[in-house]
């Protein structure tokens, strides 16, 4: 077993990571160890990334140590791209976690110094294993008498991409801040991004709230001047010891209205599992507008009067957030004649423009029922075998005597989805369906599951909804 | 009798051509406290439409008796009605009753809002759910049903609140089962039926399991009981058109006793009465004494 990695008093003894537990163990004897985790150590860095977004939106993950802070223009709360970083230093160390930090005018550079302890500027100076190409590599450069980045940076490319390949001339590029490259932030930044820090934090959740609003209000300022309103709002508020709470809104057509955003924030701050715990109080709070769409400026009618469409979005955007999205439905016809698959319940957030129901020809009595068993509930028949219609059943522990009936409806099965389904007994079962009223009055929709001895010896009979 | 309506804390008027002014403004304080009376029978509601304040069956027999004292054939658009399924066997017939008195309340209206359907889920999955292909079948757009499948009733009676409240729906169905649904009282019901009637929505609370001697206390303007009928049967005896059979067991007017049986027709969107199998259709409603509830035990045995 070997030290994947060690604290400061383990390396002050000498200790560090590739050395053999064994060796260590012999040389402290009471070293503490315990076993490499790197799901944990992956989660506990994407905390700290997460941390890291009060200095900027833009942070990368870099595993398995670093994270990657795009600061350019975001540096005007701070003196200086030092004290920030200083800052960001101070709170980890705050924390609990050693950091070490560099600053550059690449990714790449800056990682690269961050990890040999360098400072910008000192480029030159890093050894080759900075390159973070393979062992091989990096000896064969030593061997050439290579061991600094500075002494690699005067060599004609030419001839090290010949030796050595193209790979080794790019990392040294970057390194050197002659090419850069692309880094990929936690989560993308929205469009519109509004918020206020404190010098004193916030303690009380309303007076979050109410900050909240006021920055929803200016985002809509400003989308109002894009003529686009908000689909998705999402909201950080930073808490001054590193914990976040995140608050996400969506709504059900595009919106600038403050007023609805300050009933769905409520709603929302309603629904969640733990209530908002402000602690210590929060001295960052951060709104985000992450999906818009277009949305004219709206002339109110002159009569006055209640707009019908607005309301109806308010309400389904209000209680898709307090119950969930999926809970809020539109239904939609589905292209299939399996009963059960005929219909799509889609959230009515993001539903599509209704389609029209195929509705029946006048003067036949509805032929599906208005509730539906999914899935069918077995009940025991009486019937004339191979497929007369069913004369009494059994269902929930009760019987039923079989007055009227109509069928069979018959429902042949998906045989095309089926491997080798056209061939005989291989197509799954058809359904043989029948409306039929009980003794007093009440409407069942049943079905036989298989033809009689072709499909199935003993077929079972099922309920599959209700008739009004 | 409030006399700060029409007394408005002026020195009396010496003139005597004044006089007029006072009588005028009786006249007024007498309207707007007739205006009042009205509202709270669900009549003069006002609307903000012109849009009739009451919908009807159809049926000239039950319309007519269901005037009460409010004048108007049918029931008030913008009021809390009660549906109750008279054993949970007639669960889905009490949710059709709830689907087409909602649709022709929804037909009065030019710009046809939608309906708004909510269930409390584990009972959707024990007892059925909505079959949208079902609705179009009763004719009933089901792209006109918002549905709301809540967690449980006082979720579903939270919702109902704020459905009624909005009015961008024409109509609000709440389905709650069992006998005492947790959340539902007086004051639940007293909300939605106050909020129906300012923003102009048909509220119906529909009840699947309620016990018969005990519903809940409600401030619904109707209470009705729903089961399924024989249907006529149809060519080759096949069932026919839904049939339900209903039963007004209180209104807010003292009616009771008025029971039917009715058929809905789809292509006309209207019911129509059926023969019961007693004999002759009831006699029709009754009006009740002044002074004695109709939701009185020994009132409703009649």
């Amino acid at each position: 077993m070997v030290i994947m990695a060690a604290d400061r008093q383990a390396v002050s003894l000498g200790l560090g990571p590739g050395m053999k537990l064994a060796d260590a163990r012999a040389r402290v004897p009471d070293l503490l160890a315990f076993d490499h985790d790197p799901r944990a150590d992956a989660h506990l860095l994407a905390r700290l990334a997460e941390a890291c977004e009060r200095y900027t939106p833009m942070v990368a993950v870099e595993p398995p140590d670093a994270l990657i802070l795009d600061i350019t223009g975001a540096v005007h709360f701070h003196a200086s791209e030092d004290a920030l970083a200083q800052d960001a230093e101070d709170r980890l160390d705050a924390a609990g976690y050693g950091a070490g930090w560099a600053l550059a005018g690449t990714a790449d550079a800056a990682l690269a110094l961050a990890r040999h302890g360098l400072k910008e500027g000192a480029e030159a100076q890093l050894p080759v294993a900075a390159l973070a190409m393979d062992d091989k590599t990096h000896q064969s450069l030593e061997r050439a008498g290579l061991y600094r980045i500075g002494d690699l940076a005067e060599r004609p490319r030419a001839n090290l991409a010949a030796r050595f390949g193209a790979e080794l001339t790019l990392r040294l590029d970057r390194i050197l801040g002659l090419e850069d490259r692309p880094i990929d932030p936690l989560r993308r930044v929205g469009n519109i991004v509004t918020e206020r820090r404190f010098a004193e934090p916030l303690t009380h959740v309303d007076a979050a709230l109410e900050c909240l609003s006021e920055l929803f209000a200016e985002a809509a300022e400003r989308l109002n001047q894009r003529g686009q309103g908000a689909r998705m709002v999402r909201m950080l508020l930073f808490r001054c010891d590193g914990d976040i709470a995140r608050l996400g809104l969506e709504t059900g057509a595009p919106t600038r209205d403050a007023a609805l955003f300050q009933r769905l924030l409520r709603e929302r701050i309603d629904a969640l599992n733990d209530p908002l715990n402000p602690g210590f109080g929060y001295d960052l709070i951060r709104l985000s507008i992450v999906a818009t769409e277009p949305l004219a400026p709206q002339q109110l009618r002159l009569a006055g009067g209640e707009d019908r469409q607005e309301d109806e979005v308010a309400l389904v955007s209000q209680l898709s957030t307090r119950l969930g999205r999926e809970r809020v439905q539109k239904f939609a016809p589905a292209d299939s004649h399996i009963p059960e698959q005929g219909l799509l319940a889609l959230p009515a957030l993001s539903a599509p423009a209704p389609v029209a129901w195929q509705m029946q020809p006048p003067g036949d009595p509805p032929l599906r029922p208005l509730h539906m068993f999914d899935p069918p509930q077995r009940v025991q028949v009486i019937a004339e075998v191979p497929d007369g219609p069913p004369h009494r059943f059994t269902w929930r522990r009760k019987a039923h005597q079989v007055i009227r009936y109509e069928g069979p409806e018959r429902i042949a099965s998906e045989w095309w989805q089926r491997k080798d389904g056209q061939q005989p007994g291989n197509g799954g079962l058809t359904r043989d369906y029948y409306r039929v009223e009980d003794a007093r009055g009440r409407r069942y929709w049943l079905f036989r599951h298989g033809l009689y001895g072709e499909e199935k010896a003993n077929p079972d009979w099922y309920v599959h909804g209700l008739f009004a | 009798m409030n006399n700060n309506d029409f007394d408005s804390g002026e020195p009396l008027p010496l003139n005597p051509a004044a006089v007029p002014r006072t009588v005028s403004q009786k006249a007024a304080a007498l309207k707007a406290r007739l205006a009042k009376i009205l509202a709270a029978s669900g009549t003069g509601t006002a609307q903000p439409d012109d849009r009739p304040s009451h919908f009807t069956l159809g049926i000239d027999r039950i319309d007519t008796a269901l005037r009460g004292n409010a004048g108007v054939n049918g029931l008030p658009r913008s009021a809390l009605h009660e549906l109750h399924a008279q054993s949970k066997d007639h669960r889905t017939s009490a949710a059709a009753m709830a689907l087409l008195l909602a649709q022709r309340c929804r037909a009065l209206q030019a710009d046809r809002k939608p309906i708004l359907w909510i269930s409390e889920s584990g009972e959707a999955r024990r007892q059925g759910r909505l079959y949208p292909p079902g609705l179009a079948e009763l004719g009933i757009d089901p792209s006109a049903i918002l549905h709301v499948d809540a967690p449980d009733s006082i979720a579903a009676l939270r919702a109902a609140a704020d459905g009624v409240r909005s009015s961008a729906m024409s109509a609000v169905i709440v389905e709650l089962a069992g006998k005492k649904p947790k959340g539902l009282d007086l004051t639940a019901t007293r909300r939605l039926s106050l909020s129906a009637q300012k923003a102009g929505v048909l509220g119906l609370l529909l009840r699947c399991g309620s016990d018969a001697d005990n519903p809940l206390p409600t401030a619904a303007f109707s209470r009705w009981q729903v089961a399924a009928a024989p249907s006529l049967a149809l060519e080759a005896n096949a069932p026919g058109h839904p049939a339900f059979d209903i039963t007004l067991l209180r209104h807010r007017s003292g009616l009771y006793g008025l029971s039917a049986r009715l058929e809905w027709n789809r292509d006309e969107q209207a019911f129509r009465e059926l023969p019961s199998e007693q004999g002759t259709p009831h006699a029709g409603a009754v009006p009740a004494l002044a002074g004695v509830r109709a939701d009185h035990p020994g009132m409703r045995a009649a």
